[in-house]
């Protein structure tokens, strides 16, 4: 087996417990049928496109940009741990070099990532499946997307993760960015409605372009404005890995 | 053959601090070669540069006849290393703990499966095998991260300071371990640590470090030739007048130097008082021992001190090592320097230097 499939394996097995499972996969789920049902009298429909979308629909399409985000965590959670209890330098002392770390957690959350895009794909279906319209041409941008979001949030995890050494540091700043970036989005409300200066806000936040690019993907609505979420995605996710990966070459032992 | 072949090793940090100053060494193959010092000599950073884990400043390090600074994996695929701090999964089991080590080193599963068996038992694991690491003891902890390392294959296994944290029974199995495993495969072994018995017990080559750099490089029993011609002489009073015993034992010829225990005063020049029967220790060293011991059985039958008991023993490894290092290490002051630990003067007189002990008698 590969060395870089190696660690995957391994970073799969010490991420996967019960705790991770509940926030990946409850939480959403409560989400997309308790917030997306409870607040559907209030948000009558979203226009995306020539689409009009009831609110569940378009709710739990964002959760599934929502959901790779919260994936991504796993890497911050992995780098910090590693250091934390001295398996980083363990593995760097072992048949491994810093790069295949490096790919091996991106990888690790691309897998994690895609998974629970799928499974909340999977579950949300029904909810949307009047819209939806899975192509040869929307699946590849679904799964971009999922990939490019989970670079992209990995590598910042990463980043933060290689800054911190505390363990209530990395949780504050952590859950501070996230949420951030989770209710300053259009992961939860379409953009069109909101006011400025938070509607530029929600165009700083590069979860929005991971949210808007699946959705575009999920229900078939790729234009020009998409193409450009497509290029600005892949160019952060482009920089913040090279940033991450530079930081994470230079970390001590 | 060599397995380590270091030449002018060194390594600097910034503001101008020299962990590690000009070292050369080699290591046989087949052997287990000690490297002691102090807290703080630069033996961690020795092994982090030979286990490839931080380039050198400058030198050379050649691993297993590879040059382990152009080639840095090829080096790690074929050594072992038990860091000095811990490392470990948290959520794992012991168990899977040692199931993902081998896999991650791509030992086949039936094997690593055969071997996870055998570690749990010679290491005493067994019984604690399903318990997670993060609610392991701190000396159970060790023992499944040395035990864990032995899962895959190697030639040079590096061990930073393996026995801190276990208890003496397991220190011991742990140095039977490593003697057998060597004698049984050929395995080398690099071997750090501040335990002189330890090093004695094991290893067949010593390097002694203290302030980056190298001061002594040879088998124990030559180093306690060379260094060790002293024995010595510890003498254990009982219910005494104490007080003039400095002056009667300064007159004694031959040796190098008299160290009292914890409860004398060298400002009065006395022990404190005892009425309760404790024993009071002199330890006194000479490279002249029989005519030393002659001289102070009669100074102190003359003066009528009763002993409790006297021994004469070659001078230890760690007192070697004491002597070597400055008697401390070179952090603080000590038995060796020109003043002892209350700041008075220890000055020689007649040819022995007093001084005070604080080093228990081995470990």
């Amino acid at each position: 087996m590969h060395p870089i499939l190696r660690l995957v394996s391994r970073n799969v097995t010490i991420s996967l417990n019960p705790g991770f499972l509940i926030w990946q996969v409850i939480f959403p789920l409560v989400y997309i049928f308790v917030a997306g049902f409870a607040y559907a009298p209030l948000i009558q429909g979203v226009e995306l496109g020539p689409k009009d979308l009831d609110y569940p629909a378009f709710l739990a399409s964002g959760m599934i940009g929502f959901s790779v985000m919260n994936s991504t965590l796993v890497s911050g959670i992995i780098i910090w741990n590693d250091r934390r209890h001295g398996m980083f330098e363990q593995i760097m002392s072992g048949p491994f070099t810093r790069g295949q770390y490096i790919i091996s957690n991106i990888c690790t959350i691309a897998i994690i990532g895609l998974i629970s895009a799928a499974f909340i794909l999977a579950v949300g279906i029904p909810i949307f499946f009047e819209d939806v319209e899975l192509s040869p041409f929307t699946v590849p941008l679904i799964i971009f997307g999922a990939i490019a979001g989970s670079t992209l949030f990995g590598s910042l995890a990463s980043i933060i993760s290689t800054r911190l050494r505390s363990s209530e540091g990395f949780n504050v700043i952590i859950n501070t960015v996230f949420l951030f970036f989770a209710f300053v989005s259009t992961a939860f409300y379409p953009a069109q409605n909101v006011q400025e200066p938070l509607r530029t806000a929600f165009y700083l936040n590069p979860l929005t372009y991971l949210v808007d690019v699946i959705r575009a993907g999920i229900f078939g609505n790729i234009n020009m404005f998409v193409v450009v979420e497509i290029v600005v995605l892949a160019g952060i996710a482009g920089a913040l890995f090279v940033a991450a990966s530079r930081l994470l070459m230079r970390l001590n032992v | 053959m060599s397995c380590i072949d270091v030449r002018h090793l060194s390594k600097s940090y910034g503001g101008g601090v020299v962990a590690v100053d000009d070292i050369t060494f080699e290591v046989d193959r087949g052997r287990v070669f000690g490297f002691l010092g102090p807290n703080g000599a630069g033996k961690s950073t020795t092994i982090k540069m030979l286990t490839t884990l931080i380039r050198p400043t400058s030198g050379s390090i050649s691993i297993l006849g590879l040059d382990a600074i152009q080639n840095p994996l090829q080096v790690r695929h074929r050594i072992g290393v038990v860091l000095q701090q811990p490392s470990y999964e948290p959520t794992l089991s012991v168990e899977k703990a040692f199931e993902k080590y081998g896999m991650m080193w791509g030992v086949p599963k039936r094997v690593r499966r055969e071997r996870t068996e055998t570690l749990l038992e010679e290491f005493d694991l067994a019984g604690i095998r399903g318990r997670r690491n993060e609610d392991l003891s701190i000396g159970q902890r060790r023992r499944v991260q040395v035990a864990r390392e032995f899962i895959h294959d190697m030639d040079l296994l590096f061990l930073d300071e393996p026995t801190v944290g276990l208890d003496a029974g397991a220190r011991r199995d742990l140095l039977d371990y490593l003697k057998a495993k060597v004698d049984r495969t050929g395995l080398s072994i690099f071997y750090t640590t501040h335990i002189l018995t330890e090093a004695e017990y094991l290893c067949d080559e010593i390097a002694i470090m203290n302030r980056g750099g190298l001061i002594a490089v040879d088998t124990p029993s030559a180093l306690q030739g060379r260094l060790g011609v002293e024995k010595t002489i510890k003498i254990h009073l009982r219910r005494q007048r104490y007080s003039d015993i400095h002056d009667l034992l300064s007159g004694v010829n031959g040796c190098s130097r008299i160290d009292f225990d914890d409860n004398y005063s060298a400002t009065d020049r006395r022990f404190a008082p005892s009425d309760d029967g404790d024993v009071r220790t002199i330890t006194i060293h000479s490279a002249k021992s029989e005519l030393a011991l002659l001289q102070i059985l009669k100074i102190l039958n003359e003066a009528e001190v009763e002993i409790e008991d006297l021994s004469v023993v070659p001078t230890s490894l760690e007192e070697i090592f004491l002597e070597m290092t400055g008697g401390d290490g070179g952090n603080r002051n000590g038995g060796g320097n020109d003043h002892n630990d209350n700041g008075t003067d220890n000055s020689t007189q007649d040819g022995c230097q007093k001084g005070r002990s604080d080093m228990p008698e081995g470990t």
